[in-house]
C-alpha cells in the first residue's frame, strides 16, 4: 500500500515537471525525496524511479515529511504501528511527529538487521538459516553455493521481526497476565521470600523436590548440595519465582521460556507458507472422513515433520455450530484423530497431540453455509 | 400472545461484575393461568434493603406460566372488597407482612383468601434471615405456589450459565461462568477466563459446579466450590480429552466423557477412591451423559448407529437401550425430576429444537420453533425447561413453561449467554 502511495505522489510530481529534462529531473527528484542516496546513473527513468521509491530501501525524514496525514496513517498501519496512532473523532492524525519518528526508528532497526545479514557470507547465511530451522528453504547447488540468498535474507528478517513482536507483546503484559500466561503453558510457580540466591541449600533442595526437579540435585553422602549455582539457575529458568507480594522475580527468564514456544510456532507457519503447504483441512457436515485431497495435504505435513524433527504438532479439531456443543467437541476430536492416524503411518504419532475446540472457536461467525464450511476444520499448529 | 418487555435494573453488590446484567423479556401466555392478586406487603421495622416483595412474587408466579398475578392498592388494614375481585374474575388474593423481630430475624406472615368463598385458604407465619429479602420473596413464592397448586415451585433456586463478551482482548473474548437467582438477578461471576467455558453442572447439594474449561489449550473438567474463595480443582489428568460432566445425585461420583486412545466413552469418577469406572465401551462417540434423579441410569448421546441418537444405560443391569426413534438427530438429554421424561435437542429439517421425550411411550413433543436451541435443563420442580437459543444472531437463555409454553427470555445487552443449568432447591 505504501508503495502505491509513494508511487502515486511521484507520478504527480513527475507530471508537474514534464518540461524539465530527464537528468535534471533525476537530480531534483532525489534532492527532494532521498538526498542521501545518489544513483550511479539515471538512464531508465521508470525503473530507477520505482527503485528510488521502493520503501524497502527505507524511509527518510524528508520522504515522510511531505506525505499527507492519511498517507502516513496508511503506512503506519502497514508497519504495525496502528496502536500508536492518535486519531480524533474526525479521523485526523493528532501525533504526526511521533508517528514519523516511530517509522524512522522502525526503519533504522530493520536497516541494521538487513545490513548485518547482507554482510554475511553465503556459508554464514546458510548456518544462520539452519539455526532458525529454515534449512528446508535453502537452495544449494552441487558446489554447495547458495542459490536463493535474497529470499533467505527476507525470510530471516521476517522471522526476526515476528519474534521481536512476540517479545514486545510479552514484555507489555502486566505481572498477573504474565503469570497467567506462563501457568497456562505449564510453568509452575513458587513464592520465595527474598531472592532465590539468598536461600539456604536446604530450602533450594526442598523447592526442587516439591516441583519435581530433584533430578538436577547433586548431593553428597551427607545430603549436602554440591551444585548450588546450577540448581539456582535451573529453578530460575523453569519456575515462575514470585516474591511475597506476588511479583515475578525472574521476568526475563519467564519471557524467554514463553517466547521459545512462540518462536517455533511462528517459524513453522512461515516455513509452511513459503513451501505453499496449507495448514487447514475442511470437512463435511457431521463427518470426519479424510478424502483424497486431505490425504495429499497430510502427506505434505508428514514430509515437513520428517525434515524438521524439532517441531512437534498440535492438531486442533473444530466443528460448525450446528448440533450440541459436547457432541461437537467429540466430533472435532475425531476429525483431528483421523488426521493423526494418517500421520501415524509415518511413525510421527509421538510428536503429535490432538485437541478439540468443538464449535467454540469459529473462523467465521454467522449461521450460514459459508461460515459452517469454513468452521468444520482441522488446523495444524506446530510448536 | 402478548409481548411485554421490561428491562430490569437492579443494584448488585459492588464487588460483582457489573458489565453485563441480564435483561428479561416475557412472551406471555394467559392461556390456562390462575388469576390472582398479590397485595403490597406491609413492612414493619427498619429494613436496609429496598425490595418490593410482592412485585418479586408476582413476577415469579407470572413467569412460571401457571399464574396471572396482578397488584392491587388494597392493604391488609381494612376490610377486603371481595366483590371487586370477583367482578374482575380473580380467584384468590394474597396478603403479606414482614415484621422485623431482631437484627437477625424477620417474620413473614402470609394470608391467602379464596375470593368466591371469602374464606382463608392458607395462613402461615415463617421466619427468615434479615438482610435477605429477595431470598425471602423467592421462598414465599414457593409457599404460595404450593398452597394454590399443590406442587413445589422452583423459585428459590439458582441458575448457572456462561456469558461471552463481544469485545476482544488480545484477539480473545472473555468468558464468564456466572450464577444468578432463577429470575436472572443477583448475578455473580464465579470464573472469568479468556478461554471457552462449557457445560457447567451443579452438584445436588448446590455447593459445587463442575465445568469444562479450555484454559490449558484442551478441554479439562474442573470443580469449583461456588461459595468459597478457593481455586477450581482440576480433576486428575486423564489420558486424552475430558468433558461433559454430570453429577451423580450422591455428589461423590461424576460422569465424564473421556477420550482414551481417541475413543470417546463415558466414565464414572469417584471423588473418594479417585478411581474411574468405564460406563460405555462402544467405538462410536458416547457423550453428554445425564444421571437419572435416582442415580440408577444415565441417558447419553451416541452416534453408534451412524446417526446421533439418545440412549439410556441401566447402571445395575448394564443394559443399554435406545431412547429416541424419531428423526435423525437427537442429543444432549436431560432427565426430568420425576425421571419419566427427557428434554433433548431434536433436529427438524435444518433446525435444532428442544423436545420432550416420554421415555416409556417414546412420544416426542417438539416444544419450540427455533433454529438452534442447545443445552435444555429442567427446573427442579419439572414445570419449566431452560435452554439456550439464538435471537437476532445473539445467544440468549430461554425458559419455557411446560404448563402453557409461555417463554421467559434472559439476555445480555452486549454479548452472549449460553450453557444454562438449574440448581436444585436452595437449602
Amino acid at each position: 500500500m505504501s508503495k502505491k502511495i509513494l508511487l502515486l505522489s511521484s507520478v504527480i510530481f513527475l507530471s508537474s515537471c514534464a518540461a524539465t529534462s530527464i537528468s535534471e529531473l533525476g537530480d531534483k527528484f532525489l534532492d527532494l525525496i532521498n538526498p542521501s542516496d545518489t544513483p550511479t546513473e539515471v538512464t531508465d527513468l521508470g525503473e530507477e524511479v520505482f527503485i528510488a521509491y521502493d520503501d524497502s530501501d527505507g524511509f527518510t525524514f524528508e520522504e515522510l515529511e511531505v506525505l499527507s496525514n492519511d498517507e502516513l496513517i496508511e503506512i503506519a498501519k502497514e508497519k504495525g504501528l496502528e496502536d500508536m496512532l492518535k486519531i480524533d473523532a474526525d479521523g485526523n492524525l493528532q501525533n504526526r511527529e511521533q508517528i514519523i519518528n516511530a517509522l524512522l526508528e522502525a526503519e533504522a532497526l530493520l536497516d541494521n538487521a538487513t545490513q548485518e545479514l547482507q554482510s554475511l557470507s553465503n556459508d554464514a547465511l546458510i548456518e544462520r538459516a539452519e539455526e532458525k530451522g529454515l534449512e528446508d528453504l535453502l537452495k544449494i547447488d552441487a558446489d554447495g553455493n547458495l542459490q536463493n540468498r535474497e529470499q533467505i535474507i527476507d525470510v530471516l528478517l521476517e522471522a526476526e521481526a515476528l519474534l521481536d513482536n512476540a517479545t514486545q507483546e510479552l514484555q507489555s503484559l502486566s505481572n498477573d497476565a504474565l503469570i497467567e500466561r506462563a501457568e497456562e503453558k505449564g510453568m509452575d510457580s513458587v513464592v520465595v521470600s527474598g531472592e532465590l540466591k539468598s536461600l539456604s541449600n536446604d530450602e533450594l533442595i526442598e523447592i526442587a523436590k516439591e516441583k519435581g526437579m530433584e533430578d538436577i540435585l547433586v548431593l553428597d553422602a551427607d545430603g549436602n548440595l554440591q551444585n548450588r549455582n546450577e540448581v539456582v539457575e535451573a529453578l530460575t529458568d523453569n519456575l515462575i519465582i514470585l516474591d511475597e507480594d506476588g511479583n515475578i522475580q525472574n521476568k526475563d527468564e519467564v519471557i524467554e521460556a514463553l517466547r521459545e514456544g512462540a518462536e517455533e510456532t511462528k517459524l513453522a507457519a512461515l516455513l509452511l507458507e513459503n513451501a505453499g503447504i496449507t495448514s487447514t483441512l475442511y470437512f463435511s457436515y457431521d463427518d470426519s472422513e479424510i478424502d483424497e485431497v486431505a490425504t495429499r495435504i497430510i502427506i505434505e505435513h508428514a514430509n515437513f515433520m520428517q525434515s524438521n524433527p524439532s517441531f512437534n504438532l498440535r492438531l486442533e479439531g473444530h466443528a460448525d455450530e450446528r448440533g450440541t456443543r459436547e457432541y461437537n467437541l467429540a466430533l472435532g476430536e475425531n476429525r483431528a484423530l483421523n488426521v493423526k492416524e494418517v500421520l501415524g503411518l509415518y511413525n510421527l504419532e509421538d510428536r503429535i497431540v490432538v485437541v478439540s475446540y468443538g464449535e467454540e472457536q469459529p473462523i467465521l461467525t454467522g449461521s450460514n453455509e459459508e461460515a459452517w464450511e469454513k468452521n468444520r476444520r482441522v488446523e495444524f499448529s506446530y510448536y | 400472545m402478548k409481548y411485554i418487555k421490561f428491562f430490569i435494573l437492579f443494584g448488585i453488590l459492588a464487588s460483582f461484575s457489573a458489565n453485563a446484567l441480564l435483561e428479561v423479556n416475557i412472551i406471555k401466555s394467559k392461556e390456562d393461568s390462575f388469576p390472582i392478586v398479590i397485595a403490597p406487603f406491609e413492612m414493619i421495622g427498619n429494613f436496609q434493603e429496598d425490595v418490593d416483595l410482592a412485585k418479586i412474587i408476582r413476577e415469579n408466579l407470572n413467569r412460571s406460566g401457571q399464574f396471572d398475578a396482578k397488584s392491587t392498592n388494597q392493604l391488609t388494614t381494612g376490610p377486603i372488597d371481595f366483590d371487586f375481585y370477583l367482578k374482575h374474575k380473580k380467584d384468590a388474593i394474597v396478603f403479606g407482612k414482614i415484621r422485623q423481630i431482631s437484627s437477625n430475624v424477620n417474620h413473614a406472615e402470609i394470608y391467602i383468601y379464596d375470593v368466591l368463598t371469602q374464606k382463608p385458604l392458607y395462613v402461615n407465619k415463617l421466619a427468615f434471615t434479615n438482610g435477605a429479602l429477595r431470598k425471602t420473596a423467592h421462598a414465599l413464592s414457593d409457599v404460595i405456589y404450593y398452597a394454590l397448586l399443590g406442587q413445589k415451585g422452583s423459585f428459590n433456586t439458582r441458575l448457572s450459565f456462561v456469558t461471552v463478551s463481544n469485545k476482544k482482548n488480545n484477539g480473545k473474548r472473555t468468558y464468564r461462568l456466572k450464577i444468578s437467582d432463577w429470575d436472572g438477578k443477583n448475578e455473580q461471576t464465579i470464573i472469568k477466563s479468556l478461554y471457552p467455558i462449557l457445560s457447567p453442572a451443579w452438584s445436588a447439594d448446590q455447593r459445587k459446579i463442575a465445568y469444562v474449561s479450555f484454559k490449558n489449550n484442551r478441554s479439562d473438567v474442573f470443580v469449583k466450590y461456588v461459595f468459597q474463595e478457593t481455586l477450581p480443582q482440576k480433576l486428575p489428568k486423564f489420558d486424552g480429552i475430558a468433558s461433559s460432566p454430570s453429577w451423580h445425585p450422591d455428589g461423590k461420583n461424576i460422569a465424564l466423557t473421556l477420550s482414551k486412545n481417541g475413543n470417546k466413552d463415558i466414565y464414572l469418577y469417584n471423588f473418594e477412591s479417585q478411581k474411574l469406572k468405564r460406563l460405555t465401551t462402544n467405538i462410536a462417540i458416547d457423550t453428554e451423559a445425564n444421571f437419572s434423579p435416582d442415580g440408577k441410569s444415565i441417558a447419553f448421546t451416541s452416534n453408534r448407529t451412524g446417526q446421533v441418537q439418545v440412549y439410556i444405560k441401566n447402571l445395575k443391569s448394564g443394559k443399554i437401550s435406545r431412547a429416541t426413534f424419531e428423526g435423525r438427530y437427537n442429543a444432549k438429554p436431560a432427565y426430568s425430576p420425576d425421571g419419566k421424561d427427557l428434554a433433548l435437542i431434536h433436529r427438524v429439517g435444518k433446525d435444532y429444537r428442544v423436545a420432550l421425550l416420554d421415555i416409556a411411550s417414546r412420544d416426542l413433543t417438539i416444544l419450540t420453533q427455533n433454529k438452534s436451541d442447545e443445552s435444555p435443563y429442567f427446573s427442579p420442580n419439572g414445570g419449566m425447561i431452560i435452554y439456550s437459543t439464538n435471537r437476532d444472531n445473539k445467544g440468549i437463555l430461554s425458559i419455557i413453561s411446560l404448563h402453557n409454553n409461555q417463554t421467559v427470555e434472559l439476555m445480555q445487552k452486549e454479548g452472549e449467554v449460553r450453557e444454562p443449568s438449574w440448581s436444585n432447591y436452595s437449602n
